[in-house]
């Protein structure tokens, strides 16, 4: 199986890049208690244009971390990243985030707020309206336009949130845990629905999860991190065309795989040191 | 049980029962001669005697555009000095010291200066009113910009936001509900001011006026119209403004 089994769409390559992701050297410290503290060592990354990738791992591993960075928001590390050569020092339209908590403005309907993710972009404002309806209409929320957050459900607002982070068309899409809050069902629904859009939409993707399940499902690749310090433990290529079924048996070895890694990390040599050091930490 | 009664009449009925009952009590006190008091009867002729002659109308009217032109000064200021503090720190720095402490003193203490600078009239009314309005309206949006939640800074930041843009659609939206609790609140300090400042200065006309005159006269049954008028007018107003501000808010979940 080819690594990007899909053919791309014309509006994505009509563009520059193509949405290529490159980690090289990422360390990240942030100062707690005036003591420094790795969060991030050394990640070494590449996503290929229109992939999906997972990243799972236990709460501390600096999987959010990493996405703010890649995001630009935090701006502070060392070593490199880059989207199609450029590297990142700032936020950018050619890179949009869904967090766990949907983060639409609450004082603005759902058309609004998709419209206005549209504001510095060259998009002609007689075009707005339209790809603001295809977008809503993407994430079926057709009939909700005039609606204001209160009045979604979670699974809509997130869906909504997602709306608005692809209506720029940005070349990478990153998720922060987007599916976090939602409850068991609603969750399996917006997945699927992710799948959808994304097989639609053709943007790379780099989705951070702590359901090993949701990653499988999702991603073409899994990446495994161990916490403390965040390092990638280990890379898992899950070799299966898109739509999936969840009942794949692959999937199901997969799962068991990953969670015996993730399960089994406190007694592997490697972190055995840590545990010494930072007991306060993994008895959280 | 529920429904009926949040029905307007109902309520109504309900929110005149310790209205009634206070004047029944006033109606014994007043035969019981215990404190000098106009019995309700005297109240209502002098209540017809004062709309008649046009009184009660006229002092209405002033104390009315009075308050509202100080809330016109005040508020706006209050509301923009406040969102400046709350934008900028350096003007927060700079200004926030002097203004928490100015605010302390209550806003009729600031008459006796005035008085002795402006002159006891309409000028010093004003600005002791709008200062009222001034304070209410600034600590309240200031905080309302000052507490917006960094989730949303940082969806402006994703999407590029200039400095204009963040304060249009971010700071300024998510401050709303509190800027308007400081209007809702400049506007009761506002009503209070002005009565107060009326009775001190007795300058012109107004409800506050005709407080003080009565008193001199000892005509208890204006007294208590015009204290009637001025807790019916304020409450009118308050409430109206409260309206204003849950359709400006209709984004907001639920409202109290």
């Amino acid at each position: 199986m080819t690594p990007y089994p899909h053919a791309r769409e014309d509006r994505l390559s009509a563009k520059t890049g193509r949405g290529e992701l490159i980690v090289s050297d990422l360390n990240k410290s942030f100062t707690i208690n005036g003591q420094p503290r790795r969060i991030l060592d050394n990640i070494n990354l590449t996503v290929r244009p229109g992939e999906f990738v997972s990243i799972v791992g236990a709460s501390g591993c600096g999987k959010s971390t990493l996405l703010r960075l890649i995001v630009g928001l935090d701006t502070e590390y060392s070593g490199e990243l880059r989207l199609d050569g450029e590297r990142i020092a700032t936020t950018s339209l050619d890179r949009g985030i869904v967090f766990q908590d949907h983060r639409l403005f609450p004082w603005m309907t759902l058309e609004q707020n998709i419209e206005l993710a549209l504001l510095n972009t060259d998009t002609p404002r007689a075009r707005r309206a339209q790809i603001v309806a295809d977008h809503i209409a993407l994430v079926n929320l057709k009939g909700f336009e005039k609606a204001y957050p209160h009045q979604l459900s979670g699974g809509m607002a997130q869906r909504a949130a997602i709306a608005r982070a692809l209506v720029t068309e940005p070349r990478l899409l990153l998720l922060d845990e987007p599916l976090g809050a939602l409850d068991a069902l609603t969750r399996v629904h917006v997945q699927s629905e992710l799948q959808r859009i994304w097989m639609a939409q053709r943007s790379t993707m780099v989705m951070v999860t702590h359901d090993v399940e949701e990653a499988l499902y999702l991603g073409d690749r899994v990446i495994v991190m161990s916490p403390n310090p965040g390092r990638i433990r280990r890379i898992v290529e899950v070799d299966l065309p898109h739509p999936r079924d969840r009942r794949s048996p692959l999937l199901h070895r997969l799962k068991d795989e990953i969670l015996a890694e993730l399960t089994s990390g406190a007694d592997a040599d490697g972190d055995a040191g840590n545990l010494v050091h930072l007991p306060s930490r993994e008895a959280r | 049980m529920n429904s009926l009664l949040a029905r307007f009449p109902v309520r109504l009925l309900i929110g005149l029962a310790a209205p009634a009952l206070l004047i029944g009590w006033w109606q014994w006190q007043a035969s019981a001669h215990i404190v000098s008091f106009a019995p309700p009867a005297a109240v209502g002729s002098a209540l017809v005697e004062m709309l008649r002659s046009g009184d009660l109308l006229r002092d209405t009217l002033s104390t009315l555009a009075r308050a509202f032109t100080g809330l016109a000064i005040g508020a706006p200021l209050g509301v923009a000095l406040g969102i400046a503090m709350g934008i900028w720190k350096p003007v927060d720095r700079v200004l926030g010291p002097l203004l928490h402490a100015l605010r302390q003193v209550p806003m009729i203490g600031w008459l006796p200066l005035m008085g002795l600078w402006f002159g006891v009239g309409e000028g010093t009314e004003l600005i002791v009113v709008s200062m009222s309005a001034f304070f209410p309206s600034m600590l309240n949006s200031h905080a309302g910009v000052a507490e917006v939640e960094r989730r949303y800074l940082e969806v402006g930041s994703i999407l590029r936001f200039g400095t204009v843009q963040r304060i249009r659609f971010i700071l300024l939206p998510a401050a709303m509900p509190l800027v308007l609790t400081g209007i809702t609140q400049a506007l009761a300090f506002a009503w209070i001011a002005t009565i107060g400042t009326e009775l001190l200065t007795g300058a012109g006309s107004g409800l506050g006026v005709a407080m003080g005159q009565a008193q001199m006269q000892q005509r208890l049954d204006v007294m208590l119209v015009v204290i009637g008028a001025t807790a019916a007018l304020g409450f009118v107003i308050n409430h109206l403004f409260r309206r204003l501000r849950r359709s400006a808010l209709r984004w907001q979940p639920s409202l109290p």
